[in-house]
């Protein structure tokens, strides 16, 4: 017994695709799919569009890294290319986003750098990628040129673009066939806005995903919460300058006071709590990706969304 | 004491020790330009010191100058002491300056029928036969003329003093002069001889910044002089806000004396040009702000900022002129417009009355830009009205080479999509000084349409032009270079102007918007959309839409209307039934207070960004910008 949908909409949320194989002229063992709803998350059976995806956040410079999130990844932490082997054998996400958190020390400039470690992960795993770039405008330029350049023909996610910075993203992506993260600060307007901006520098929708930011729980997350309902009501009404699927990563779960005060083994259940919590309700929202940092978030996330998705009671969590 | 001597022009006054240069300068009667009101906020009211000892913290307030200037011996005059003989150099900036204030008023027909009437009289001397009264006999004869029954009319105490003289020396031969005030018929004056001719009104526009006088002949209506002037209240605040506070600090005396000298000015100018006789101006109609209308009737204003912003009074007020310090008429009365609430204020009561918007069932929409905006929505039936604060930047404030409407200001810019060449027209065509109002959004629809700017007005730093550049903390555009302007260096707008100007425009849209959800309309069932105030009056139509600041209309159903105040205070003034729906305009208009709207935010956020966020809102703006992408993309 399911539900029957209630409403008919107008809209669709467009498909992103993420990720090339052989035949696309990439290399990963296989593409991720998100968007083409045309409900609400999780109606009907089974449900529109394509099932809500778990990433595994790691970074090339774990000095900037949650401990909470680093510390049963041991050594492999300073060596991107062997913690995402490892995740993908042994956490199974469905895709992994790259932090290239060196790009954001001061005076950073070894470019050079950059370029290695995205082959090298790109190497290392089969698995669709998302990559971050630097968040500065004087260094996005030629930070995202490198990223695009390395990652050529992989169509791999790029994050992320702002309305006060987006034109060198959108042209990297634009010029080595990636996609683009769009973030705003938690508003609906902002991020049509950004998205309208993405349009007239010719970067079509489909190579769109909106990022409206989320804070974690009991530090904002409602907030986030209400506006992914809001611009997923939004596109189910027609407006095609917000139907585009969202990534939802609640980064900030990790440094929360009651993470980072808990003790022991309470330290990662009190993280992997606060992920899970923060992370499902996100789809339930909307969000077509969300994003992780604890290795042990991944599966029992994976787990409760195939449950919701399949309309069957959980197991495992 | 003290002596402080202005240069250049050697004007010298005394004033005590630790007076500071501002009250020396308001002193030797320079109008000096204090946005804050003097508290050493706004920087605009810089001097030079050339000599002598004053007292000023130039730590605290060092980052109002360049070093040239500090090395000038820059100050702020309103935070400088005069401890000893000064020497001081006003420079010309400092200065309020001749402004561009506007005068005309639309051509609005109306039926002559003023309060006020003269009766030439020519009497029968009494005789023992006939003892009747001279106070009978003179209201017998205005009866006779076919003026109100001589029971019908109260004469006071003042008049029927003058009476027996005025009588006698005249050989009978009078003119008795009768206004209609709220207790009745009022017999207001008593002249000799024949002075029929000589009958007039004045309609008044007080506002925060300027006011502006119109002597209308209440025989046949004409126009017969017209004077403006700075409010002079400016040298205690340029806002009304600091002007409150200005009253609150024990100013109010001032404050109200400064409204009166400043429609007197008014009067006097408009009176030697039209050589009449003040004294000869018998009702006075102000319309106004309600915190300026309750300063020159002398209420206090203080409660009106504080929550929960009431007015003392929402009704229209008369007195007699003479009452509140006005020069005219002995015994001329005074009609204040009525006020809605402390933001609608009279000005907008009067607005309204210009435009006719409650003649009609079709839909207006009026919109009010001055120091603050008020708009207003709707027909005969019912009304809706908002006011907020857009900041100073669409007049000039905020931005960095903005200005007012002053010679020099540049009011009109295209630009060569190709070359990006600018073309501009300053007021009274001298040599720029800055960008004004009506400037600014011609700039800033010429730089989104030629795609230097993006929606949100950041400027695209992907383009290479000599013009567009990295300016000191933020990209810049050139509009002028060095040697066109007269200020000895270049006229630019930034990208933090730019910021500036859309959330002021976001604001009025917003609250445009705002009113017609509440109303329940769409943008295609408004049938007019008036502009009112200074600022409307010079702007360019199509750029007002263009960049979002008003809906989208047929832009044939956009009127500028100019004063509407002085318009709407024209009007009360020919016809004295118009007053009477004041009142009844006053009490039908539902005041939305946007700040506890709360769908006023997302609107807000929604129109900052050029024109709006939802395209949909501005089809007409979307093609043709649709239009300018493609030409850029391929040249």
């Amino acid at each position: 017994m399911g539900l029957t949908p209630l409403s008919e909409w107008s809209g669709q949320i467009g498909e992103l695709v993420i990720g090339a194989t052989r035949t696309d002229g990439g290399t990963r063992s296989h593409a991720v799919t998100i968007g083409g709803e045309r409900d609400l998350p999780y109606i009907g059976i089974p449900p529109s569009g394509h099932i809500p995806r778990v990433a595994y956040e790691l970074t090339d410079d774990p000095s900037l890294w949650q401990s909470a999130a680093i510390r049963t990844i041991g050594d492999r932490a300073h060596d991107p290319s062997d913690w995402a082997a490892f995740a993908e054998k042994e956490l199974q996400p469905d895709l992994i986003r790259l932090y290239l958190s060196s790009t954001r020390r001061r005076g950073f400039s070894d470019l050079s750098q950059i370029g290695k470690t995205v082959e090298a992960v790109l190497q290392a795993t089969k698995l669709p990628l998302i990559i971050e770039g630097s968040n500065d405008p004087a260094l996005d330029s030629s930070v995202f040129r490198k990223i695009g350049e390395a990652a050529e023909g992989e169509r791999v996610l790029l994050g992320t673009a702002e309305s006060g910075r987006y034109r060198s993203a959108a042209a990297a992506a634009m010029a080595y066939g990636h996609s683009l993260i769009a973030q705003s600060p938690i508003d609906i307007n902002l991020a049509k806005q950004l998205n309208i901006l993405l349009r007239e520098t010719g970067l079509p929708h489909d190579r769109i995903a909106i990022d409206p930011y989320t804070g974690a729980l009991g530090y904002g997350f409602e907030y986030s919460y209400s506006v992914m309902e809001r611009i997923r009501y939004s596109a189910l009404k027609g407006d095609t300058d917000l139907a585009m699927p969202l990534i939802s990563s609640a980064a900030d779960s990790l440094t929360v006071k009651e993470v980072r005060e808990a003790e022991g083994g309470d330290a990662d259940q009190a993280a992997v709590a606060w992920e899970m919590y923060s992370m499902l309700p996100a789809t339930l929202a909307g969000a077509s990706i969300v994003c992780v940092r604890h290795p042990l978030s991944i599966a029992g996330l994976k787990s409760a969304i195939a449950s919701l998705w399949n309309g069957q009671k959980s197991v495992g969590v | 004491m003290p002596t402080v001597t202005f240069l250049p022009s050697f004007r010298k006054t005394e004033v005590a020790q630790g007076s500071t240069i501002l009250e020396a300068a308001q002193k030797a009667g320079f109008h000096m330009n204090v946005v804050c009101g003097g508290q050493g906020k706004c920087g605009k009211c810089t001097v030079m010191v050339r000599s002598g000892e004053t007292e000023f913290d130039r730590e605290k307030f060092g980052n109002f100058f360049s070093r040239d200037e500090a090395g000038e011996g820059a100050c702020l005059s309103c935070q400088t002491r005069v401890m000893g003989d000064v020497r001081v150099l006003i420079p010309e900036g400092s200065l309020v300056q001749e402004q561009q204030i506007l005068i005309d008023t639309p051509g609005v027909p109306v039926e002559l029928d003023p309060a006020v009437w003269k009766y030439a009289l020519s009497l029968l001397p009494p005789t023992l036969d006939d003892p009747s009264p001279d106070l009978s006999r003179l209201l017998w004869g205005i009866e006779k003329k076919g003026g109100p029954k001589e029971g019908a009319i109260y004469a006071p105490l003042e008049v029927i003093r003058q009476i027996p003289k005025v009588l006698r020396e005249s050989g009978w031969k009078i003119t008795a002069t009768v206004a209609l005030v709220p207790g009745g018929y009022r017999l207001i004056n008593v002249e000799k001889g024949n002075t029929t001719s000589h009958c007039y009104g004045a309609a008044v526009d007080l506002g925060t910044t300027t006011v502006v006088v119109y002597l209308r002949s209440l025989i046949d209506g004409s126009i017969v002089g017209i004077g403006s002037n700075y409010n002079r209240q400016i040298s205690c605040g340029e806002d009304i806000l600091s002007r409150v506070n200005y009253a609150k600090r024990g100013g109010l005396g001032k404050l109200q004396s400064l409204a009166t000298e400043s429609i007197n000015a008014a009067l006097t100018t408009a009176s030697n040009s039209a050589g009449i006789d003040r004294d000869d101006i018998y009702e006075v109609v102000v319309a106004g702000n309600t915190i300026m209308t309750h300063i020159l009737m002398g209420i206090d204003p203080a409660y009106m900022i504080e929550e929960p912003y009431v007015p003392v009074v929402r009704r229209h007020l008369t007195t007699a002129a003479r009452r509140v310090g006005l020069a005219v008429g002995e015994n001329s009365g005074l009609f204040i417009f009525p006020a809605v609430s402390d933001f609608i204020g009279g000005d907008i009561i009067a607005d309204i009355l210009a435009s006719g918007m409650t003649e009609t069932n079709d839909i207006s929409l009026l919109i009010d830009i001055g120091t603050n905006f008020e708009v207003v929505l709707g027909n005969r039936d019912w009304m809706f009205a908002c006011a907020g604060a857009a900041g100073p930047a669409l007049e000039g404030g905020e931005v960095l080479f903005g200005m007012r409407a002053n010679p020099g200001a540049i009011e009109q810019v295209s630009l060569d999509l190709d070359t990006l060449e600018p073309s501009y027209r300053t007021i009274r065509n001298q040599k720029p000084k800055g960008l004004c109002g009506s400037g600014l959004i011609d700039l800033l629809a010429e730089l989104l349409r030629a795609c230097v700017i993006d929606r949100t007005g950041r400027i695209n730093p992907m383009i290479s032009h000599e013009r567009i550049r990295e300016g000191r903390q933020v990209p810049e555009f050139v509009v002028a270079w060095r040697d066109e302007t007269s200020i000895g260096k270049e006229i630019v707008i930034t990208e933090n102007d730019i910021k500036a100007l859309i959330m002021s425009k976001a604001s009025i849209l917003a609250a445009c918007q705002t009113l017609m959800n509440q109303a329940g309309i769409e943008r295609s069932a408004i049938s007019r959309i008036y502009f009112s105030g200074a600022f409307g009056n010079y702007i360019n139509k199509d750029h007002a839409i263009m960049i979002g600041l008003i809906p989208e209309v047929p832009v044939d159903r956009v009127i500028t209307m100019g004063n509407g105040a002085i318009a709407g205070a024209n009007i009360a003034l020919l016809n004295r039934k118009k007053k009477r729906i004041l009142d009844e305009i006053a009490r039908k208009i539902a005041y939305i207070e946007l700040n506890a709207d709360p769908s006023f935010m997302d609107e807000y956020t929604g129109s900052c960004f050029l024109p709006h966020t939802d395209l949909s809102l501005f089809p007409g703006v979307e093609r043709m910008l649709d239009q300018c992408r493609i030409r850029r993309v391929s040249p």
